[in-house]
């Protein structure tokens, strides 16, 4: 083979499906009287104080949890989904 | 990420708590879930956590009060372009351009090569592509799907002709993609079914721990092919071998996407996949009634399967004195016959006894993939073992082990879910249960574990930690080769 001819390399690389992307929830307008979710999965050397804090510096919210060592979260259900406000989540993503 | 997505798109807002190494990972999973903006905050690795909560409370709560900027109201459509020819050129600049880099910062601070595993490659023109292409009737247009309804990672199920997505960017692909990749892995066209067969797993490289992905192949086409099933198997010099393992690598790298440090996160990385690791099944070796792979996971013993594994754990093994594991056997003499109590008796002596003791050391629970020599299978064979399924069954019980040593292990914190769950033989809760309860440590059943017979003659027993039938994916990881002739 000529050193100079040239040739057509194919793309090793995977096909990204079309993705549709969207704005993220509007955020809340204060926390006194919402229900907000605490959604743990696993590290309770942080998830446990993070509990407690929250519901000693924020007594008004009103704080629900979801509890897994599992690394996936146990999600809301529907119906949990009707009344929830906000959620934090941790230790994951 | 997909749960988060879900979430946000319901009205509901959220806040992530992620370790800062974690960053990048988090942003791409964001994006191909559709939600770029989610809004995380990062927990520290090493500060205890209520310091950490002190540090980051006021940070957690912003995120859910603070109004959304411009950018976070946005909707929008992500679909880079894909053109079929990344290049053109002559193969020395060809070349130049697959070496690329990038550099990885925090948690790496070095260049990880975009196309490759950092060797030089095949490099993949359309003639050698389609060359290639002819190692396997299906069409090159043809997308990768999963030829059968199949178990997934974490127990999701999928059907025969859904689409294989490749993580960790959910990408898909073709028949020529594929092609493309056992081209640069250095693959024959023959081999081509087999590198099929192997993408059908999506080729995952597993979490932030020390995960290992290995394939083995089962069933004529091991001889088909020439793939060395004997002395050295697991090591460099079969084509077959060789290029096959470096195939699940460079799927990983290009269909799946995976970089170190930005999603593949495997702690200190492992061995097993900085080349690609694929070996095969002694079939010739396997004694009377003991069955290969293939008819393990209900294939017929002509049919020809590879199994795709991602293991978490490590690989160790027993590797006798020379000669110990001999004198043993024949006549009962040296220093595992006195660990046995069988001095001066001829053997078949049950070599696990002596092994297993260690097997399952702190931190190593769980099933094991046992890879034996033949000659050891057959040991157990004349002790009574006719099975396979008996010696899972006697490892299984040689497991068992307190409840209340069981509690001191790692793993089962998370297995047991913090204790919250029922063990699964009972059926009863974790915390009802006495200290005096026996649990086995390998695995939930006795035939999570697995063995496989190689063909070698220096006697050697090497455990890869994880078994194909269970454990915490619930994979199904026997792909059909046939399937993709």
């Amino acid at each position: 083979m000529a050193e100079d001819k040239k040739y057509k390399f194919l793309n090793p690389v995977g096909t990204y499906m079309p993705v549709k992307t969207f704005p993220l929830a509007p955020r809340l307008d204060r926390l006194d009287g919402k229900e907000i979710w605490i959604s743990i999965t696993g590290e309770p050397d942080f998830t446990i104080p993070l509990e407690r804090r929250l519901k000693m510096d924020y007594p008004n919210v009103n704080w629900k949890v979801k509890k897994t060592y599992w690394f996936v979260q146990d999600p809301l259900t529907d119906e949990e989904m009707k009344t929830a406000d906000g959620l934090i989540q941790g230790i994951c993503w | 990420m997909p749960y988060i997505a879900d979430l946000e798109k319901a009205g509901i807002p959220t806040v992530l708590v992620d370790f800062e190494d974690q960053e990048s990972m988090v942003k791409q999973e964001a994006l191909v879930n559709g939600m770029p903006h989610v809004r995380y905050v990062h927990a520290s690795r090493t500060i205890p956590g209520p310091a950490d909560v002190d540090r980051i409370l006021k940070d957690i709560i912003d995120g859910l009060v603070r109004p959304l900027t411009p950018d976070e109201k946005k909707a929008g459509e992500y679909y880079p372009p894909q053109p079929r020819v990344i290049f053109e050129g002559t193969y020395d600049e060809a070349h130049e351009f697959f070496s690329r880099t990038q550099y990885v910062p925090r948690p790496l601070y070095a260049p990880v090569s975009v196309y490759t595993d950092g060797l030089p490659i095949v490099l993949p023109t359309e003639e050698r592509v389609a060359a290639m292409l002819k190692g396997t009737s299906h069409r090159p247009e043809e997308m990768i799907t999963y030829q059968s309804d199949r178990v997934v990672g974490f127990g999701g199920e999928v059907k025969k002709r859904d689409l294989v997505r490749f993580q960790p960017l959910k990408r898909t692909a073709t028949v020529e993609k594929v092609a493309t990749i056992a081209v640069m892995s250095g693959c024959r066209p023959e081999y081509l079914p087999v590198v099929l067969a192997i993408a059908e797993s999506g080729c995952p490289t597993g979490t932030t721990v020390y995960n290992n992905q290995w394939m083995c192949a089962s069933g004529p086409i091991v001889k088909e092919i020439g793939m060395n099933a004997g002395c050295g198997m697991l090591g460099p010099g079969n084509p077959a071998n060789s290029t096959i393992g470096r195939a699940y690598q460079l799927m990983a790298v290009n269909l799946g996407g995976a970089v170190p440090g930005i999603n593949r996160m495997s702690s200190i990385g492992s061995p097993v996949n900085r080349g690609g690791m694929c070996f095969a099944e002694y079939e010739e070796g396997l004694p009377p009634g003991w069955k290969g792979l293939n008819e393990e996971h209900g294939y017929n013993k002509t049919d020809s399967v590879v199994m795709v594994m991602g293991t978490e754990g490590g690989m160790d093994g027993a590797q006798f004195s020379p000669g110990g594991y001999r004198a043993l056997q024949k006549s009962g003499h040296g220093g595992i016959a006195r660990r046995l109590g069988v001095k001066g008796q001829p053997g078949p002596h049950n070599f696990l006894d002596y092994v297993l003791p260690g097997v399952w050391a702190g931190g190593r629970e769980g099933a094991r993939t046992f890879i034996m020599v033949h000659e050891m299978a057959r040991h157990l064979y004349e002790l009574g073992f006719k099975s396979k399924d008996e010696v899972y069954e006697y490892i299984w019980k040689k497991g068992l082990e307190p409840l209340s040593e069981y509690r001191k292990r790692s793993w089962v914190d998370l297995t047991t879910n913090g204790w919250m769950g029922k063990e699964p033989i009972s059926g009863k809760p974790w915390k009802d249960l006495p200290d005096d309860y026996m649990v086995s440590v390998a695995g939930a059943r006795p035939n999570q574990n697995c063995i496989i017979v190689c063909g070698s003659d220096e006697e050697v027993c090497v455990q890869m930690t994880g078994g194909p039938r269970g454990g915490w994916g619930a994979f199904s990881p026997v792909y059909s080769v046939d399937a993709w002739r």
